[in-house]
């Protein structure tokens, strides 16, 4: 418990830390809007005192305040759940966009995650079993493959063929516009029928990595005595293949639980490729746009979401694994 | 003429490989009566564990059983069973203590749980009585019972988990035990207990048992008889006894001459120098003439069957009235 708590105190510390590390670096990137709109209204005529009013109605910052005191105002905010107004769309809360966006992403990845996992571990574990016989040939090769090519090229493929060449799928957005949004049948059914192509690339950009880490967990597995043991002891087929299966998990989940976290960040391609209104397209825009409240809530929300599923993944690995527990 | 409890007849085994199929077990006969212990002996590699595995029709891949018969009395033959009836057939009536039974248990799952599996597996309809039944062993073998079976694997110690093995072992009462080294992993004084245990399950439950081993100390004390391998072959078969006393085989007294004696110098045990064949396919001659002091022209050419020297006591050599000089040690 004690180690536990340490842990998740690390992991706050690491967030503040890439909190901080984000809110200076964006500001050495070039091209800042702040000082382009500051500009353009002394260009105006505006003096530089009534220029400087504009732009905190505006966009709530004081253009001449040192970054330092910008930075201890942004800390502030940040723990009072404040995340700043968006400077590209004129006046509304970070936080609003933020959670109008994220519903979208996680849905997609978790989707995507979780179907390619499930196929991943089933093909994994099949072909270790049957090693070295067709099956396992031609199911390596293909996973190789689909492992090696990134899931925006898949995804670009899935595009050009399912909504050009044969339109069965819809492109861009993630539900029909024309149909009111709520937990209605109609609704839920164009968001799935939208989301097939998107959670198909992703499924079809990682299922081959998962399957050739479970092949190899399960091969080594398939090796432990208990296998052997079971065997003789007349355990049924189905009994040993649990015990095959639950086994080979284990050296995967940690990695599971990264994904999780990961994903957020892998979204971006497939969601500027379809168009999906989520984190990875609010990320991609704001960031071409120097919307610095937006990026520096997403980057903090992408880094985030990796440091707190890497404390998941060290906390529940030693609850499904007796060996860790004490 | 007491009963047979198991026959292997002609058990041959291969294993598949690069350079073609290895044979592990080679037209290996034995013979198990009932309430007798009969312990197979040989080096490492030479198929005492595949022998083992085979008698449960278990071999792992990518072995495989060749030909052979593996008769239990009042069953027939394993091998001509349906995969159902061999998969009941196995720890009902015939169960193994292994070498290494920390690994043999899945790490994952409290003993209980695992013993509730094995209910499930074998059809038990009251799976707490087996559970009771699982406690009462515990005590019998001088182990907390309730401890025992709320632990994970890993949580025993070696001497306890070897135990927790024996006791999964009797679990389903079955009438053979193959104990497949089930010492060599423990310390002298786990050893010592767990013979112990195996010498007492034996008198009171009059279970008839293989006894795997590469210590000739240990056969001497549990073996009833001895079976010696060499290379996937049996070489000579005898009761205990006479094994050590008048033992026929070059090998068999190689193995002896190897053993430090505990009267006269220790240093005058002699070890075997040089390593088994790997047998390829089908290999004409004595496997052993390669190490054997005694070849001639005809142990590369013919291949020596078992012969019976005495009653109980077969060898498969040509040699066997050479002298080897070992009265002189």
């Amino acid at each position: 418990m004690m180690r536990t708590i340490r842990r998740f105190g690390v992991a706050v510390v690491m967030i503040w830390m890439v909190t901080t590390l984000t809110f200076f670096l964006i500001r050495l990137m070039p091209g800042n809007p702040i000082a382009t709109a500051y500009q353009t209204l002394l260009q105006q005529g505006m003096t530089a005192q009534q220029a400087a009013v504009q732009i905190h109605i505006l966009y709530d910052v004081y253009p001449n305040q040192p970054v330092l005191t910008q930075y201890f105002v942004y800390l502030w905010n940040l723990v009072h759940g404040n995340l700043g107004t968006s400077i590209v769309y004129t006046g509304r809360p970070v936080l609003g966009l933020i959670l109008a966006a994220a519903p979208w992403t996680l849905l997609l990845v978790s989707m995507g995650l979780l179907i390619s996992f499930v196929i991943g571990l089933l093909l994994g574990v099949i072909v270790a079993i049957h090693r070295d016989t067709w099956i396992d040939n031609l199911t390596s090769q293909v996973a190789s493959v689909f492992h090696g090519v990134p899931n925006y090229i898949t995804g670009f493929i899935f595009l050009y063929f399912f909504t050009v060449m044969w339109p069965w799928f819809p492109f861009g957005n993630i539900y029909n516009p024309s149909i009111a949004v709520g937990l209605t049948f109609p609704f839920v059914a164009s968001v799935a029928y939208h989301a097939v192509l998107p959670v198909a690339a992703y499924v079809f950009g990682a299922f081959g990595g998962w399957t050739l880490s479970t092949k190899s967990a399960a091969m080594a597995v398939l090796g432990d005595d208990f296998m052997m043991a079971d065997k003789i002891r007349g355990l049924t087929s189905a009994q040993r293949l649990d015990h095959l299966v639950n086994n080979s998990i284990l050296p995967l989940f940690t990695g599971f639980v990264l994904s999780l976290g990961f994903m957020f960040g892998g979204s971006v391609f497939i969601e500027s490729m379809f168009s999906i209104p989520g984190l990875g397209y609010l990320v991609q825009s704001a960031t071409t746009q120097r919307d610095y409240p937006v990026m520096q809530a997403t980057f903090m929300l992408l880094s985030a979401a990796v440091i707190l599923a890497n404390f998941a993944a060290d906390t529940l690995y030693s609850r499904i694994d007796p060996r860790i527990r004490n | 003429m007491s009963e047979v409890a198991v026959a292997v007849d002609d058990l041959v085994v291969e294993f598949s490989s690069d350079e073609g199929p290895v044979r592990a077990v080679d037209r290996v006969n034995l013979q198990l009566e009932r309430g007798k212990i009969l312990g197979l002996i040989g080096e490492s590699g030479c198929g005492k564990t595949t022998v083992a595995h085979a008698m449960l029709n278990a071999v792992a891949e990518p072995g495989r059983i060749v030909r052979g018969r593996i008769h239990y009395a009042g069953h027939g033959d394993l091998l001509g069973m349906s995969e159902e009836a061999q998969r009941l057939f196995r720890w009902q009536h015939v169960s193994v203590v292994f070498q290494a039974s920390q690994n043999t248990l899945n790490p994952l799952q409290r003993i209980e749980a695992q013993i509730r599996e094995l209910a499930r597996a074998h059809r038990i309809s009251n799976p707490n009585a087996l559970v009771g039944r699982a406690r009462e062993i515990c005590d019998r073998l001088r182990l907390d019972g309730r401890r025992m079976l709320d632990a994970y694997p890993h949580q025993l110690s070696g001497g306890m988990r070897q135990r927790v093995g024996i006791m999964l072992a009797l679990l389903l009462q079955p009438e053979i035990i193959l104990f497949d080294e089930p010492t060599t992993a423990l310390d002298s004084l786990s050893q010592e207990s767990v013979l112990r245990i195996i010498e007492e399950i034996h008198a009171k439950e009059g279970i008839s048992g293989v006894f795997i081993t590469h210590d000739l100390g240990i056969v001497a004390e549990v073996a009833d008889v001895v079976a010696v391998m060499y290379a996937g072959r049996i070489v000579e078969t005898a009761p205990t006894g006479t094994l050590f006393n008048a033992p026929r085989h070059p090998y068999s007294r190689a193995l002896l001459n190897a053993l430090p004696r505990l009267t006269g110098d220790p240093r005058a045990a002699k070890g075997l120098t040089g390593a088994p064949p790997k047998v390829v396919g089908e290999v004409a001659g004595c496997l052993f003439r390669e190490r054997c002091r005694f070849q001639t022209a005809q142990c590369k050419m013919a291949e020596p069957v078992l012969t019976s020297v005495d009653a109980d006591h077969r060898v498969a050599c040509f040699k066997i009235n050479e002298e080897d000089g070992r009265a002189s040690v």
